[in-house]
């Protein structure tokens, strides 16, 4: 028995190499160590550390949000797609569009069926998502982007609702329950089959493993423009704390203009809110304003980056 | 006596600045690469710099840092690089994702040797933007199918017997972008999604054996704090083997980026799953679901189906010196560079060809060889100026061979995303130039 194989596997191989031959491992060629396993602590019975305290029922409930393919989890409520329609509208079609057809680069809720199989496939929550729990339990855990968790189990269930509705999968006036939800055939319900790799085979051939003349290069990238050094050179020496903390928080939406924020640069947008005054603004920026969470929902700011950001966007704007 | 050693202080510290002011030659150099380095990763095209060395700092010369007094301890508390590495960044694709939160960036694999990537340097990859969580306000709820719900504290988790483990962590949209084609043209955005720490927590099952499981408990459901509230079902064989509560890594407390102040860490596994700023655990007795094992994280087929908690990270090597950010600068003789791992355990071996895939030449292991972790190869080879077509395979303990891409292709077709672990081509050209390229 090495007892002292025991430690760290780290220590074992650097100084213990005699050990970690029998205990932790074996010497392939003098420098090489090869170390099996970690050390794993000794099994304990049940309640052995006693440590932490009992969740109690009430403390679970307030953390406890996934809903399971099964229902297992929805809270009691029920809503329709016309109850949800507004709500989207508000809330959801800055990102997804009006009908979940994804702005930019945020992803598609709707359509795409059929498309699976073909060269661009498109997976929505119609033609890819296999239960309908999932858009549930989605929207209430981590929508809308900016504020999470901001959603009454009502609301949730309208979008829910909505969203499903966008898909052909409900009627306008069908009322989604706790009770039906798990009960919506979702189409690709059975496109999923659990990981049955290795699914390829290769061999370590070591020569002659293929014909020289059989090889051609299929793809490259797009080359690479020079970097004129001055032009960078420049651009970094602007770069201030106004426009990082911009960068950083603001242009998420500021820079497409989503949600009727105005667009550092473009005056139209701007010209009402001038008006208002920077004192104005930037108090809408610190507490929030319309579709804008506080400082935009990056709270870990303090209020000097957030008013350098309004600063950055006024001077922007100005020139 | 207190005032005169002030003032010595005082003096010594003068000298010190001085001395820093020195070597303005280098500074120069090193601002003009480093900028130059910074707007090529904007541009998405890295190329090494040389930093000419200055005439006069080098033999017979003696420096002027050989001539002067350095600064002193507490210059940076917490450490950090040397000023002349400033192109050693993590850096991002700005076309790959809609938003600067629920977005990704890669390690600069070819600025690292070894096997430990830095932790400042560990790819981030976030949902919901980076949550600023002070850890005494942090709990971790276990619940559900248990004997005893538990509400544990960071305190509580760090009274357990701790384990550490030097393990990869590798997104499953690893080299994604390369599925339908070369796309990329630096190592650091073709395989940078990939780092490999040691890693400090307790074992999850020493933590479902102290609650109890109930009969029936099959899935643990993980659940992060972040305003996405990432969840993954983890089957309860993995969360019972090496699943890893992790409230450190390399030595240090876990960085905000990596789930400061616990995460989840499952060896092997896609890094999607080991979740960060772990707050709550469930165990039940089926899967949940979840948006990121069905909407994401499942591997779509050419036949319209999809591969579903396809959590494995199978056997993938690359070569990281040359590289397009490490090119060569002339003929002669090299040690040609790489790392492989596997998801499955050990690397058993790694093969490296110079032309295209026709012949290859097994190379060295080195340092430690540990499972489902990052390990280093090398090989010793003689460049006659030729151009070259650089591959390297490797071969885990199981006996897996990484594929090309032509056989990848044939099982998965073109918009599987997740899981390109294919043999990497790089074009060596007559110059020392390297590319990005896939070749049939």
């Amino acid at each position: 028995m090495c007892r002292l194989a025991r430690l760290s596997l780290v220590l074992a191989a650097f100084s213990l190499s005699a050990c970690a031959a029998d205990a932790a491992g074996k010497n392939d060629s003098a420098g090489e160590i090869t170390i099996t396993e970690f050390n794993a602590p000794v099994v304990q019975p049940s309640g052995y550390f006693g440590y932490g305290q009992d969740a109690s029922v009430e403390e679970i409930a307030g953390w406890d949000i996934d809903i399971r393919p099964d229902g297992v989890g929805l809270p009691p409520g029920g809503a329709t797609a016309e109850d949800g329609e507004m709500l989207y509208e508000d809330q959801c079609a800055l990102c997804h569009g009006s009908f979940g057809e994804g702005v930019g680069r945020y992803p598609v809720l709707a359509g795409g069926e059929g498309t699976l199989s073909e060269d661009r496939p498109e997976k929505t929550i119609g033609s890819y998502w296999p239960y309908a729990s999932t858009v549930w339990d989605y929207i209430h855990r981590a929508m809308p982007f900016l504020q999470p968790e901001s959603l009454s189990d009502q609301e949730v269930y309208a979008l829910t609702a909505y969203v499903l509705y966008l898909n052909d999968l409900v009627e306008y006036d069908f009322k989604l329950t706790q009770d039906n939800l798990a009960l919506i055939e979702m189409p690709n319900k059975d496109g999923f089959f659990l990981d049955d790799r290795p699914d390829t085979s290769n061999e370590a051939c070591m020569s002659n493993c293929k014909d020289p003349a059989s090889i051609r290069i299929t793809s490259a990238p797009p080359a690479t423009e020079e970097v004129d050094s001055d032009v960078v050179e420049a651009s970094v020496a602007e770069a201030a704390s106004g426009q990082s903390t911009y960068e950083q928080a603001c242009a998420l939406c500021h820079a497409s203009g989503v949600g009727d924020a105005p667009i550092p640069g473009d005056a139209s947008t701007w010209a009402a809110r001038i008006d208002a005054g920077r004192e104005a603004l930037i108090a809408n920026a610190l507490a929030g304003k319309g579709q804008m969470p506080p400082k935009g929902g990056q709270i870990q700011l303090s209020d000097e980056d957030v008013i350098a950001a309004v600063d950055y966007m006024l001077e922007v704007t100005a020139n | 006596m207190a005032s005169k050693t002030a003032t010595t202080a005082q003096m010594l510290q003068r000298i010190s600045d001085e001395g820093q002011k020195l070597p303005q030659a280098e500074r120069r150099n090193f601002l003009k690469n480093g900028l130059l380095l910074a707007g090529s990763a904007m541009t998405g095209g890295a190329i090494s710099g040389k930093v000419n060395a200055a005439e006069e700092n080098l033999p017979p010369n003696v420096p002027a840092w050989t001539r002067s007094l350095g600064q002193g301890v507490l210059t940076n508390p917490y450490g950090k690089p040397s000023r002349f590495e400033g192109n050693i960044q993590r850096r991002a694709v700005p076309w790959l994702t809609a938003d600067r939160f629920a977005s990704i960036s890669f390690t600069p694999l070819a600025e690292l040797d070894g096997i430990i990537t830095p932790s400042s340097l560990v790819f981030e990859r976030y949902h919901s933007g980076i949550p600023d969580i002070d850890p005494d306000d942090h709990r971790l709820m276990i619940h559900g199918m248990v004997d005893r719900p538990v509400i544990l504290t960071i305190d509580d988790l760090r009274r357990f017997p701790s384990t550490s483990m030097i393990r990869f962590l590798e997104c499953p949209a690893n080299g994604g972008m390369e599925w339908r084609a070369a796309q990329m043209d630096t190592l650091q955005f073709t395989h940078g999604m990939l780092s490999c720490c040691e890693w400090t927590g307790v074992l999850l099952s020493t933590i479902l054996q102290e609650v109890g499981l109930q009969k029936d408990a099959a899935w643990v459901l993980a659940e992060g704090a972040d305003g996405s509230h990432m969840s993954r079902s983890i089957p309860l064989d993995k969360a019972m083997d090496d699943a890893l509560v992790v409230y450190a890594q390399n030595g240090e407390p876990l960085r905000p980026e990596q789930g400061y102040p616990i995460r989840l860490f499952n060896p092997g596994w896609e890094g999607n799953t080991s979740v960060k700023w772990l707050r709550r655990l469930e165990v039940g007795d089926k899967a949940w679901y979840q948006r990121e094992e069905t909407s994401k994280y499942t591997d779509l087929l050419a036949d319209g189906r999809a591969r579903k908690f396809s959590y494995l990270q199978e056997c993938n090597s690359v070569v990281t010196f040359p590289c397009p950010e490490k090119p060569l600068q002339d003929k002669g003789r090299y040690e040609v560079a790489g790392l492989a791992w596997s998801g499955t355990g050990k690397i058993k071996r790694v093969d490296v060809s110079f032309d295209g895939g026709v012949n290859w030449r097994p190379a060295r292991l080195k340092g430690l060889v540990l499972p489902k972790a990052l390990t280093r190869f090398g090989l010793d080879w003689d460049w006659d100026g030729s151009p070259a077509m650089i591959q390297s395979r490797a071969v885990d303990e199981t006996g897996y061979v990484q594929p090309t891409f032509t056989q990848l292709r044939a099982a998965r077709g073109m918009s599987s995303i997740y899981h390109r672990n294919a043999i990497h081509t790089w074009r060596l050209h007559a110059d020392g130039k390297v590319t990005n390229v896939q070749i049939s």
